[in-house]
């Protein structure tokens, strides 16, 4: 077992990053914790500092201003960390692709494990996209990351 | 500058279009400045609006805002209407006004929730963000999303509410209706919430008027203004309702107007959904061939405040120029009278009163030390901060209480 | 109030604005409780104060558009207790895109009028913070996203 497969068993610690999003991403990823879903039963947990996650959640168009606020936080990352593109708009920009401010979907910034495309997704499919990922680990998918897990 | 600490809040703070970074300056515990740098967000909305035809144009000022995702196009359907002086059909104007209340429930629960958290009371966000299930199953049901329902059309709505919808809609108001007691109970009653929250954060009149301030905000200090009733839209002016304001101007006034102002929904829900029983046959779409050329300016109540969209045509098939106002963003400013002289515990709770979302707030707040520009306090601190605060005045309540 | 006392009580505004500012060169209600105002730069301040301050008007935003004859600023206040929505509209000439800074009378128009300077290159005099405001630090000098491309004098 790789040392990948191994670190993401299990509780992850999510940190999400909101890079231009109109925040209805954002609000269905809260919804996860709140009674009905709670995310929290299977250890899932928002943290404040991404040098506390496993799991980076980004939500929302990079504009240029946010682009370097992203590769930031995706440097200060401790590796390996799973990145999640939710919703249409980093996945590939969706209705924004034609604005001035679109620095381009979020895969051309850093390296995505997992799209989960909808506007918003639904709570379900968050959830159910998170359970893809962990049932089938990419082999290959995300480079960067992976060849620093090697240990 | 002495012993000054800059506190920054930010990038991140939604519900504007374009989330804004503050800067607190601090001096010991007290703030005594603070900046704000923007644009974080700025997707240029306005610019994408003018290469889009006025049909397509709601779908993207929906997603302006996820929270207000139907005061957008509301506002922007006024404008346009405006123009073209489309006549909408009555059952479409209540289908309009249900939705558009519906959003203000599910809205000012969500704040409720998250002013809780601000506070320490987890409790209380867990329960409000439960009771708003249920409004946004209902919005599936009606529209097919949870959020941007895309409802809205020019000349009417694009989906009917048939007596079946209806029914389930006023099983869950009752239900919402109890829950709201409970909320509106736990606030009001608790002492510890009026110690805390009471004389914080307080705007005057006057802050009202010059920044421009709309919305609960502004009711909040005694202003009485709501463009649902100033200058009504859709069904308005066919239901009986009342604006609620509330004159102290702090943050413990603002949550009354937003608790008051969800049994005022409610109401009015129902009234239209009565009308709309009334109202059986009849289109809920009118026949809009063209926009001719001209201006429309037109305004909506959201959540946080009126929303205003100015729209000019040149008769062709997309807007020439599109400007639209998010009430936060005349709100935003007010912060600067809010916060200053108040305490870094405070400020969260008084930057929130505004109903800024905390999901991004939270995440990058950090407090810099201002000499050595090093990381001295990070998000969670701050809110943690807020809430040790409420904790103190609750052990000082108990002991009170004990002796 | 009704229809036909809204339209009296506005033709008596519109002729007791023009008593007051002979230099308005234009008034028009362009919609229903929608009114248009055009003045020259010279009297920009002057009507604000007399809106903001006097009649208790509430700012609401300024709308900046890049049009045929120049750029256009509107100045968007509305009077609640009569719903009606009212606009001052100036006009700037395409090579000189100046215009007094309006923050000092009103504050909260200081954020639009720095949007304005980023997104159409218009500068406000006497502006208290004219600085970048929505475009990304390392955004070209010198392109406005907002003024149109092709002008029919360019052509
Ligand atoms: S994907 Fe849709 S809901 Fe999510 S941030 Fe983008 S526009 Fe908003």
């Amino acid at each position: 077992m790789g040392i990948k497969e191994n670190c993401f068993k299990k509780s992850l610690w999510v940190f999400h990053l909101s890079a231009g999003s109109c925040n209805n991403c954002d609000i269905e990823i809260l919804d996860l914790l709140t009674p009905r879903y709670d995310v929290e039963r299977f250890g899932m947990k928002l943290v404040g500092s991404i040098r506390h996650a496993d799991v980076l959640l980004v939500t929302g168009i990079v504009t240029k201003k946010t682009k370097a606020r992203v590769l930031e936080v995706y440097e200060q990352a401790p590796k390996p960390i799973i990145v999640i593109a939710v919703g249409t708009c980093p996945c590939t920009g969706g209705i924004f692709t034609s604005g001035y401010n679109f620095a381009g979907p979020l895969d051309k910034v850093i390296p995505v494990d997992a799209y989960i495309p909808g506007c918003p997704p639904k709570p379900e499919a968050m959830l159910a996209g998170i359970v893809k990922l962990l049932s089938q680990p990419p082999k290959s998918g995300n480079p960067r990351t992976t060849s620093e897990a090697q240990p | 500058m002495g012993k000054k600490t800059i506190v920054p809040i930010g990038p991140y703070h939604p519900l504007l279009e374009e989330p804004e970074f503050f800067k607190l300056y601090c001096d010991g515990e007290t703030v005594v400045d603070m900046e704000w740098e923007t644009g974080y967000n700025h997707r240029g909305i306005e610019k994408i609006c003018e290469s889009k035809t006025f049909e397509q144009v709601f779908y993207v000022v929906e997603r302006i805002c996820g929270i207000c995702s139907t005061s957008h196009p509301f506002a922007y359907a006024n404008a346009v209407e405006s123009i073209g002086a489309v006549e909408i059909p009555v059952r479409a104007k209540l289908i309009r006004s249900i939705i558009g209340e519906l959003e203000r429930v599910h809205s000012h629960l969500l704040w409720v929730g998250l002013a809780g958290h601000f506070l320490g009371y987890n409790t209380v966000f867990m329960w409000a963000w439960k009771y708003r299930e249920p409004v946004l199953d209902m919005f599936e049901i009606i529209t097919g999303n949870r959020n941007s329902y895309a409802m809205f059309t020019i000349g009417g709505v694009r989906r009917d509410i048939d007596e079946n919808k209806a029914s389930q809609l006023i099983k869950v108001l009752e239900d919402v209706k109890i829950k709201t007691d409970l909320l509106v109970g736990a606030v009001m009653d608790d002492p510890v919430i009026h110690a805390r929250l009471k004389g914080v954060g307080t705007l005057t009149a006057k802050d009202i008027h010059d920044f421009g301030a709309v919305g609960p905000t502004a009711r909040a200090s005694g202003v009485d203004i709501d463009v649902r009733r100033d200058d009504p839209y859709a069904a308005y002016d066919m239901v009986n309702w009342k604006v609620i304001t509330v004159k102290e101007g702090d943050v413990f006034a603002k949550a009354e107007v937003r608790l008051l102002e969800l049994y005022e929904s409610i109401s009015i829900i129902n009234q239209c959904l009565q009308l709309l029983k009334k109202e059986k046959e009849g289109d809920i779409k009118a026949k809009v061939r063209e926009i001719p050329a001209g201006i429309g300016i037109g305004h909506a109540e959201a959540p946080r405040g009126e929303v205003f969209h100015f729209v000019k045509s040149d008769g062709g098939n997309s807007p020439v120029r599109h400007k639209i106002r998010a009430p936060s963003y005349n709100c935003i400013t007010t912060f600067r009278r809010s916060c200053i002289g108040g305490t870094i515990s405070d400020a969260a709770i008084a930057t929130a009163a505004v109903d800024p979302c905390y999901c991004c707030t939270e995440r990058m707040i950090q407090v810099y030390d201002h000499n050595s520009g090093k990381r001295t306090m990070s998000a969670a601190e701050l809110i943690k901060l807020s809430q040790q605060k409420t904790e103190e005045l609750n052990k000082q309540f108990s002991a009170k209480d004990r002796s | 109030m009704n229809e036909k006392d809204n339209l009296m009580s506005i033709e008596n505004y519109i002729s007791d604005l023009k008593i007051r500012f002979p230099q308005i060169t234009n008034v028009e209600v362009i919609n229903v409780k929608r009114l248009m105002v055009h003045i020259p730069t010279s009297v920009l301040a002057q009507i604000t104060g007399y809106w903001f301050n006097e009649l208790n008007y509430r700012y609401i935003i300024v709308s900046a558009m890049d049009s045929k004859d120049g750029f256009e600023l509107i100045y968007h206040y509305s009077d609640d207790s009569s719903g009606w929505i009212m606009s001052l509209n100036v006009m700037l000439a395409h090579n000189e895109p100046t215009v007094e800074s309006m923050t000092p009378i009103v504050y909260g128009i200081e954020w639009i009028e720095r949007e304005i300077m980023d997104i159409l290159g218009i500068q406000f005099l006497n502006h208290p913070k004219p600085e970048r405001f929505l475009l990304p630090e390392n955004w070209p000098e010198g392109n406005y996203p907002y003024r149109r491309k092709i002008r029919k004098e360019d052509r």
